[in-house]
């Protein structure tokens, strides 16, 4: 199964309606610019695997400092090398909507967090992710004292095992707290 | 390592019985990191009670890649559940209610006012400011459906029934009360037509956008009778009420979201760099801003924590020295606003005094009260910022302070210009003063002080409109040139405009609270008002992509939303209070409106009770009687009783579960070193 030439059939349209949280002109509109990354040739194969290289193109993920992480987080690619075919772009689009649910929304952050890939999200992974957040030049990052007391107090508010990291659970606790997400 | 067992197809993470042992330790480590475990072998109707909608919930909730979806989907669909035939036509109901719901949602977002534009100001300033416009957006709908009400219920009547009708009491009185001539005598010059567009006077005065035109008749025919004052008045009363549900239903969701966050002290690092991050930034420029914003307020934080913990080594005489210091800035500031209330109130006396100028002096005059207003809120800010530098609190503390200061500030002026205006209607509420003695009120001045109020609120509101857009036409734009332009260190230090949320939001409260103060006055005024804030939407739009950078600091999208709420509740209350004293105090002029011959405007509703049929008039009083309201108002203390119980048990039920889950991270660790040990000792 995947998309077929030009067009989504309609079956394929209410499949994907079920099981993403995206609308129909959503789900269009995604089309249509999934198959503008595509090449004439690649145009016409069903279900195109796009490289990661390609994917960062698109202006929306063009600067965001989790781009990377994002198209490998949702990669179903063998190679693990990051490159997306058109389904793995919609749950991608449906992560981010805003009718998704919480479970959905701290289960896929907590991934693009997660950037050792190891389960949990530990000293260097918080690191790396507030540099990420506060810019990678050097005069937009923390102070080494800084980071190391804002890491510190990360830990002691969502680290609630004590044992140093914050696993996935620690994090929906958290983030269920956020004004953003409690609806 | 683990890239063989992901090459075999879907079905490998999960415990499924066909797997091997071997496969399945080899990918647990994988299917744990990557994908839940996730239960082949229940049923939908397990899922959750209802169970009606849960499977197609449950299926768009799943973390998992799309192929993993439509293989759960299909097992799903393989396993038919056992139901009877009432279950299933209730099942397909739902469905199919469902789908109706989303066709509908998707229909409503066609309409929605400015989305796109919302969107693009989300993106590149943040949600701070987006919450500005939408607080904007929420006041233009506000005013466009009550205006509405108005229209339906007392604009067209009026205009249908204008010649045709009686009056319900009889027209007797002093004959020098009921004088009132608002047509001007003679040849008027060309320029009289625009000062009269900008003061209310003149041809604008007696026409339907004042309360004197309205027309004191009751229609009555065979079927159909209306009687245009009760129409009137219970219009007005019911115009705020449906203010106040309005903003009550918007301020229920960001309620429930303040309640359940509970104390926002807690958890604030955590929460800034888990849910910091905006992903609708589009561009570089937005993403740098972003990351600018979020390393300030990191910062900012950081520094709190320092400061707090200087604050709490200081020695005693220090201590003493600055509250001391903090109780004498706060006397100063509010002796600086009781100046600009001083101000305010002389301003009026003069303006009221010399209402007969003509020309351009006479404009000045009558919008000297608007103007003197406008220069306090923008002066008495500035130094309240600077008498904050001096107290020293920690910076969250100063925005919530400065932001009181303001809205102190701007409603209480409002107050003091209407509390003057009363002054001089009521010669200062004493009947026995000459002036007032006859009418009670002051007709030399006032020949219709109803219309004369509703003019004073039709220039505030036209003041600030103007205001606004001379701000934005004479200062930002050339401020933006010059910076841009001229690199020089002033220039540099100036910087570009910054757009400040709270001031900006404190200026839609205020232009808010003058409507719902004229609403009874003039009931065009709410058109007017959201004819104007429309045009200060755009306006506003153009300002901050031409000219504005994005501030620093920024305000909480989702808190701030409940404060504007807020802040906003206490402008109506401000309106309530002066409509109630309007209908019940104040006695109606006699040449004008349609309230004319009555003692106060509310005693018609008694006269008109009379006409009312029997049953309906024994109903009524029982309702207001005590048989009835104290068994209610017993029964609403209970409910209410029921409520606040529950949410304390909730609340103690969160701590607890927090406890025990600290517990269990504990067991766990014990456990752990058990292990270690016994294998150890192996």
């Amino acid at each position: 199964m995947g998309t077929t030439a030009s067009q989504l059939g309609k079956d394929l349209l209410s499949e994907y309606q079920e099981l993403t949280f995206l609308t129909k002109q959503e789900i269009l509109l995604a089309h249509k610019r999934f198959t503008e990354l595509l090449t004439k040739d690649e145009k016409d194969l069903p279900n195109t695997r796009v490289p990661m290289e390609k994917i960062l193109t698109l202006p929306e993920l063009k600067s965001n400092p989790f781009r990377k992480r994002i198209c490998l987080v949702f990669s179903t690619s063998e190679q693990k090398d990051g490159s997306l075919t058109f389904e793995d772009f919609l749950d991608l689009l449906s992560a981010f909507s805003d009718s998704a649910t919480l479970e959905i929304k701290s289960h896929y952050a907590f991934r693009i967090f997660d950037f050792d890939d190891d389960g949990t999200l530990d000293c260097g992974d918080l690191e790396k992710l507030v540099n990420c957040l506060t810019g990678e030049t050097d005069d937009t990052r923390l102070t080494p004292e800084e980071m190391r007391q804002l890491i510190s107090n990360i830990l002691e508010e969502s680290d609630i095992d004590k044992d140093g990291t914050v696993n996935l659970s620690e994090f929906q606790h958290v983030i269920s707290r956020s004004p953003d997400f409690v609806r | 390592m683990a890239s063989e067992p992901q090459g075999q197809g879907s079905g490998n993470c999960f415990p499924d019985e066909h797997q091997s042992l071997r496969f399945r330790r080899v990918s647990s480590r994988v299917s744990n990191q990557n994908y839940p475990q996730f239960n082949w072998n229940s049923t939908p109707a397990d899922e959750d009670g209802g169970g009606d909608s849960g499977p197609r919930r449950d299926l768009k909730s799943i973390p998992l890649p799309m192929s993993l979806k439509r293989a759960v989907r299909q097992v799903q669909q393989m396993q038919v559940p056992v139901v009877s035939s009432v279950e299933s036509w209730k099942r397909k109901k739902s469905k199919s209610l469902c789908k109706l719901k989303n066709a509908t949602r998707e229909f409503l977002y066609f309409f929605e006012l400015w989305s796109k534009s919302l969107q693009k100001i989300g993106g590149n300033f943040g949600g701070g400011v987006q919450s500005y416009f939408l607080f904007l957006r929420f006041l233009v709908v506000l005013n466009f459906v009550s205006f509405s009400l108005i229209a339906g219920f007392v604009l067209i009547p009026s205009i249908i029934f204008r010649s045709a009708g009686s009056s319900p009491v009889n027209n007797t009185g002093p004959e020098a009360c009921m004088e009132y001539d608002p047509n001007p005598q003679g040849l008027v010059v060309f320029y009289n037509y625009f000062l009269d567009l900008l003061s209310g006077t003149g041809f604008m005065e007696y026409s339907y956008l004042f309360y004197g035109y309205y027309n004191n008749t009751m229609v009555e025919d065979r079927n159909f009778s209306y009687n245009i004052p009760l129409a009137y008045l219970f219009t007005a009363v019911f115009y705020f009420a449906f203010c106040l549900i309005c903003i009550i239903a918007r301020m229920g969701t960001a309620a429930r979201v303040a309640v359940a966050t509970g104390g926002s002290a807690v958890g604030n690092y955590s929460m800034i760099v888990f849910t910091g991050w905006d992903y609708g930034c589009l561009g570089d420029r937005a993403t740098k801003l972003k990351q600018k914003n979020i390393h300030y307020r990191l910062q900012v934080d950081l520094e709190e924590e320092r400061i707090k913990k200087q604050a709490a080594a200081l020695t005693l005489c220090q201590k003493i020295l600055l509250y001391s210091l903090r109780v004498f800035m706060f006397f100063l500031a509010l002796g600086l606003i009781i100046a600009a209330f001083y101000g305010i109130s002389e301003a009026t006396n003069f303006s009221q005094e010399r209402s007969d100028e003509q020309g351009i002096l006479g404009l000045i005059f009558e919008y000297l009260p608007s103007i003197v207003i406008t220069t306090g809120n923008f002066v008495v800010p500035l130094l309240c910022d600077q008498i904050a530098l001096i107290e020293r609190y920690t910076p969250s503390t100063t925005i919530i302070v400065a932001l009181l200061r303001a809205v102190f500030l701007r409603l209480v002026s409002l107050g003091v210009l209407l509390f003057t205006l009363w002054r001089q209607i009521t010669c200062k509420g004493d009947t026995n003063n000459k002036a007032c003695e006859l009418c009670q009120y002051n007709h030399e001045v006032y020949q219709c002080w109803e219309t004369r109020v509703g003019q004073e609120m039709y220039k505030l509101t036209l003041f600030d409109l103007l205001i606004n857009i001379a701000v934005l036409v004479l200062v930002e734009f050339p401020r933006r040139m010059v910076v841009d332009n001229w690199s020089s260190k002033l220039a540099q230090w100036v910087g570009r405009q910054e757009f400040v949320v709270p001031s900006n939001v404190l200026g839609l409260v205020y232009g808010q609270t003058v409507v719902w103060t004229g609403a009874l006055f003039c009931p065009l005024l709410p058109l007017i008002n959201a004819i104007k804030f429309v045009i200060l939407f755009y306006c506003k739009k153009i300002t901050l992509f031409y000219n504005c950078r994005p501030a620093l600091k920024t305000f909480r999208s989702t808190t701030s939303t409940f404060f504007f709420l807020v802040v906003l509740l206490f402008g109506w209350g401000l309106a309530t209070v002066v409509m109630i004293y309007s209908l019940a105090e104040i006695r109606p002029s006699m040449g004008c409106g349609p309230f004319r011959f009555f003692p106060t405007m509310w005693s018609i509703v008694p006269t008109s009770f009379h006409s009312l049929s029997e049953t309906t008039k024994e109903f009524l009083f029982f309702i207001g009687s005590q048989a009835f309201s104290i068994p209610l108002f017993a029964l609403s203390c209970v409910v209410m009783c029921y409520f606040i119980a529950l949410a304390s048990v909730h609340g103690k039920s969160v701590a607890l579960l927090r406890a025990q889950l600290k517990l269990e991270g504990r067991d766990k660790q014990f456990l752990v070193k058990q292990i270690e040990e016994l294998s150890r000792q192996l």
